[in-house]
């Protein structure tokens, strides 16, 4: 298991370089870069920028080294002294900016993750054990519907509810007393009274997604020969659902472990927007806009290896639950 | 009405229709006691943390006229910005402290810190009287130090600025500025300068008042011998990477960023603009130097919360439940209008209107310069573009598109303006596909099989029109009727939309057929003449090489032909005429030229915007020109905007 481990973490390195070199180039691939942004959005409000401003902000910014060179200059920087390069729009470390958002990404995406497995298992199961019950039908009905609504448009439809019929402070992630402050014990409770709208919204697709799933491993599972066997042999209909159907259901759950992560943050992008959330994806939308690269790349390399993280955890999982699988 | 002002290096202008007398005028040099300061800073003073107001404030503060009624201090005002590089939002509300100001009509200049000038016949020299006793937000006097430093070491500085801001350069030359006394500074342009000060009291006119020359100092080598080791210190690569992170320029983020940097304006950074940010907090500057006529310092309001909504639909929602006190930026096109008229009450606001400055609600530029030949001679054809001008049904599209809010328009000064030109406004506006299906034929673009037009080399005849749908949504259903419209008459078009860079690429390489933006120039033709002429090196779309030639004197794109180049001398001629009847003329001369020429087509005349402002929120001026050179809504004096309770 440990040798295992060992060699993925390996693994992980090239897969790091080879991931963060696509995202550079793929952030360089649209015509322009910065400087032509930056100008543009100068000239919407009829400012001339002239040829010459413009070659000395290239310079400055290092857009005229050929793409090889200002990646290298740019994993060289990470490597040796962690520095991900600077924002050209903010002109500020990129380090500094990504670290809360990305904190406050993962606090969403925790709570969004442990908010549907707890709806959706209990769920899926009875709607297995109760095939063509009232209830099945009820929560199939609410699959569909919660599969069928974009979130961004439940989050509108939420807010405009919260704010125009309650009067409710909807939109971001904490009351404005403690926008700025540090983080203290009543922060987090603040974090956490307005976390239920976001996790709410991107929850309802997600989790209808996995009650589907859960549904039909579990219908696979109920009817084979081991489940009567236990069930001849005396075993509690509780029991005998927990110790091997529902371990066994859980497969697909524990291996898309990796995609949540990079999921729940390009998925929540629209939700983030609208609901002006303070999260990496607002941040990652503008700085591609931008083409400001250094702060866009440092989130995808992020990203990246947080899916492969997460693999690597869901891997480890499967092993322990389950009995099937041997890494050996 | 139209009313002509003529004041000292003004252009006359036509007084925005309802807006006259609505003015908040200042008037400097009155000699005044001033006693009414904020309940705060009186506090602060009687705790010692503060000198006294008679010691913070000018001997003769600036007098503030407030729009309604004297006002009481307190609140925090409300707005939004969108997403990151919105500084511009900020911009508009707090940093309009210029030397000069404009007056609310848009149509004088008048004193701000500056509290008289003088300008030599030929208008090269400009020499300004500051008021005396000034301080910026850290109490440290303003003088003519400032100026000095602020063009003299930072602008005219060419690690700093490669070149010198437009503004400041004539004839290719930086302007000179020296110092007469503490209060008196002499600019110095090497050719006549006519519109210098209109263009001193629009945002990029700030330069001047923008560096205290006790702080930026040090970020400058001439003054601190170790700032290469502060500016490694500093975690930043070069010395002007460090000056631009504190002290900012006029259009950066940066400029918001920094809290300790000290400046003129109304409220002070608290909570700086920068990465990540979610909001940004301005709060009283305790050492502002203007007053009310009842002698109380202002801002009557204590902070501004700018709230950053990613947004607009949030926004919306916002302004809507009544938690914006006054927003136009973002939410003024047209298609809002009806939401936020229908929420007037829950949202217990009023609306705003604003009285649009551009000329044209769509310019259609058909790229003459354009490199295949045959597209070049197929857009060069004038008759090829009248042809199509006529083709397009102007009212059904106002109607649908507008909400019947507009009229027919080609292109120049708005009709309230003295320069109105009736033929280059009007012409070939008249809906008649007959007339422009005859005019293509006669052009030799004849009917092929399939109803649509043939070049004279066999080609079909088919361009693209490139939009921005991101930033202009209405000009992508403009012109898909337009593409309805020309279908008709056998021409075949494709609407292109595109993202914002892609489309200033294409302009750039000169690579497009034809491109679509608002034309600006109708209450401001002297500042933005790009439509009347190749001017604009981005904005004249419709012959870019033409424009690098005229910015770059010859060195560079391509020679445009002879009515061009009268024009641009036309130009250069106005621009250093002092004389407004003869600026009027020779104007007149250039719209006679462009009228003749019909480079671009225009569709309607431009809506105006609108906003909406608490009805809480007094002082505030109902009608408000909309413009970049007139910042809306920063020239009506936000300092002077009071909540009743």
């Amino acid at each position: 298991m440990l040798v295992f481990i060992a060699k993925r973490l390996l693994w992980m390195i090239p897969s790091l370089f080879a991931v963060s070199f696509l995202a550079f180039v793929l952030i360089q691939l649209p015509p322009g870069d910065y400087v032509t942004t930056y100008i543009a959005t100068l000239a919407a409000s009829n400012e001339i920028v002239d040829q010459n401003t413009a070659a000395q902000l290239r310079e400055r910014f290092g857009l005229d080294d050929p793409m090889l060179i200002q990646y290298f200059k740019w994993i060289w920087g990470i490597l040796s002294r962690g520095d991900f390069g600077i924002s050209f729009e903010w002109q500020q470390p990129v380090s500094d900016l990504i670290w809360e958002r990305m904190a406050l990404t993962l606090v969403l995406a925790l709570a969004t993750l442990i908010a549907t497995w707890a709806i959706a298992l209990p769920i899926g199961v009875y709607s297995a054990v109760r095939k063509y019950s009232i209830g099945d039908y009820f929560f199939t009905a609410f699959t569909f519907f919660g599969l069928a609504v974009p979130s961004f448009l439940l989050a509108l439809v939420l807010m405009y509810v919260a704010a125009v019929e309650f009067g409710q402070d909807v939109g971001g992630l904490f009351s404005p007393q403690y926008e700025n402050a540090p983080w203290s014990f009543a922060k987090m409770v603040d974090l956490f009274s307005h976390l239920w709208l976001p996790v709410i919204i991107l929850a309802v697709s997600s989790t209808a997604s996995l009650i589907r799933v859960m549904r039909a491993n579990m219908l696979d599972e109920l009817p084979k020969p081991y489940v009567t066997t236990a069930r001849a042999k005396g075993l509690s209909e509780f029991r005998l659902l927990m110790k091997y159907p529902l371990m066994i259901a859980l497969n697909p759950f524990i291996s898309t472990i990796a995609w949540l992560l990079p999921n729940l943050i390009s998925g929540s992008v629209v939700v983030a927007i609208v609901l002006n959330l303070p999260t990496a994806a607002p941040l990652l939308l503008q700085a591609l806009m931008a083409q400001d690269m250094y702060l866009a790349g440092a989130f995808v390399l992020l990203i990246c290896a947080l899916t492969l993280i997460g693999s690597l955890i869901s891997d480890i999982l499967l092993a322990l639950v389950d009995p099937r699988i041997r890494l050996e | 009405m139209p009313n002509e002002i003529l004041s000292r290096g003004v252009t006359r202008r036509a007084v925005l229709g309802g807006m006259a007398g609505a003015a908040a005028l200042s008037i400097a040099g009155r000699a005044f006691a001033a006693d009414g300061e904020a309940p705060a800073l009186a506090q602060l003073v009687k705790d010692g943390k503060l000198p006294p107001l008679a010691e913070r404030l000018p001997k003769k503060p600036m007098v503030v006229t407030p729009f309604e009624k004297v006002g009481t201090y307190g609140g925090t005002l409300r707005r939004g910005l969108r997403g990151s590089s919105d500084h511009n939002g900020i911009l508009r509300m707090v940093g309009n402290q210029s030397l000069v100001r404009w007056n609310l009509e848009f149509t004088a200049v008048q004193p701000n810190l500056a509290e008289r000038w003088e300008v030599s016949d030929d208008a090269t020299q400009f020499t300004f009287h500051l008021i005396e006793g000034v301080r910026w937000s850290d109490g440290h006097p303003f003088t003519a130090d400032d100026v000095v430093f602020a063009i003299e070491d930072c602008v005219k500085n060419t690690e700093l600025y490669s070149a010198t801001p437009a503004q400041l350069a004539v004839a290719g030359k930086p302007v000179t500025v020296e110092k007469i006394d503490d209060y008196t500074v002499k600019f110095t342009f090497a050719a006549p300068n006519a519109l210098y000060l209109e263009n001193l009291a629009t945002p990029l006119g700030q330069h001047p008042t923008l560096f205290p020359k006790h702080y930026c100092s040090q970020f400058l080598p001439k003054y601190n011998p170790n700032i290469e080791a502060d500016a490694k210190n500093a975690g930043v690569t070069s010395w002007t990477e460090l000056f631009r992170n504190r002290c900012g320029d006029i259009e950066i983020p940066t400029r918001w960023g920094n809290v300790v940097k000290p400046t003129l304006d109304p409220w002070v950074v608290k909570e700086p603009y920068v990465g990540g940010a979610t909001r940004v907090v301005m709060t009283r500057n305790p050492y502002f130097w203007q007053v009310d006529t009842a002698g109380n310092q202002l801002p009557y309001i204590d902070e501004i919360n700018f709230g950053i909504s990613q947004d607009v639909e949030s926004l919306m929602l916002n302004v809507i439940s009544g938690k914006i006190d006054i927003q136009e930026r973002h939410i003024s096109v047209l298609a809002n209008k009806p939401t936020l008229s229908q929420n007037m009450q829950k949202g217990d606001y009023r609306l705003l209107t604003l009285v649009p400055s551009a000329s044209q609600q769509c310019q259609i530029y058909f790229n003459i310069t354009h490199k295949d030949p045959a597209m070049r001679k197929m857009f060069a054809d004038k008759s090829f573009r009248q042809a199509l001008s006529i083709g397009i049904n102007r009212q059904e599209l106002i109607d649908i598109v507008y909400f019947g809010q507009s009229e027919p328009y080609q292109a120049g000064p708005r009709p309230t303006h003295p320069w109105y030109h009736e033929k280059y406004a009007r012409q070939f506006t008249e809906y008649d596909a007959d007339k422009a299906g005859a005019m293509l034929d006669q052009a030799g673009y004849k009917k092929g099989p399939d109803g649509f037009r043939v070049r004279p080399d066999g080609q079909k005849v088919f361009f693209s029109v490139d939009v921005i749908p991101t930033l202009y949504p209405d000009l992508v259903d403009a012109l898909e009727l337009v593409k309805t419209h020309w279908s008709q008459i056998g021409i075949d078009m494709k609407v292109n939309t595109i993202e914002r860079a892609l489309y200033y690429t294409r302009g750039d390489d000169n690579a497009h057929d034809a491109q679509v933006w608002p034309g600006p120039g109708g209450l401001d033709p002297m500042l933005d003449p790009r439509d009347f002429f190749a001017f604009h090196p981005q904005g004249s779309r419709y012959a870019i090489p033409w424009t690098l030639w005229y910015t770059s004197n010859g060195a560079r794109g391509e020679e445009p032909p002879e009515s061009q180049k009268k024009r641009m001398k036309l130009f250069d001629e106005a621009r250093s005429t002092a004389d407004l009847d003869k600026r009027g003329a020779t104007m007149k001369q250039i719209f006679d030229i462009a009228a003749e020429e019909f480079e671009t087509v225009g569709l309607c005349l431009a809506v105006g915007g609108f906003g909406i402002i608490r009805n809480n929120l007094r002082n505030v001026p109902e009608k408000q020109p909309d413009s970049w050179s007139w910042p809306n809504p920063g020239p009506s004096m936000p300092q002077q905007f009071t909540f009743t309770s």
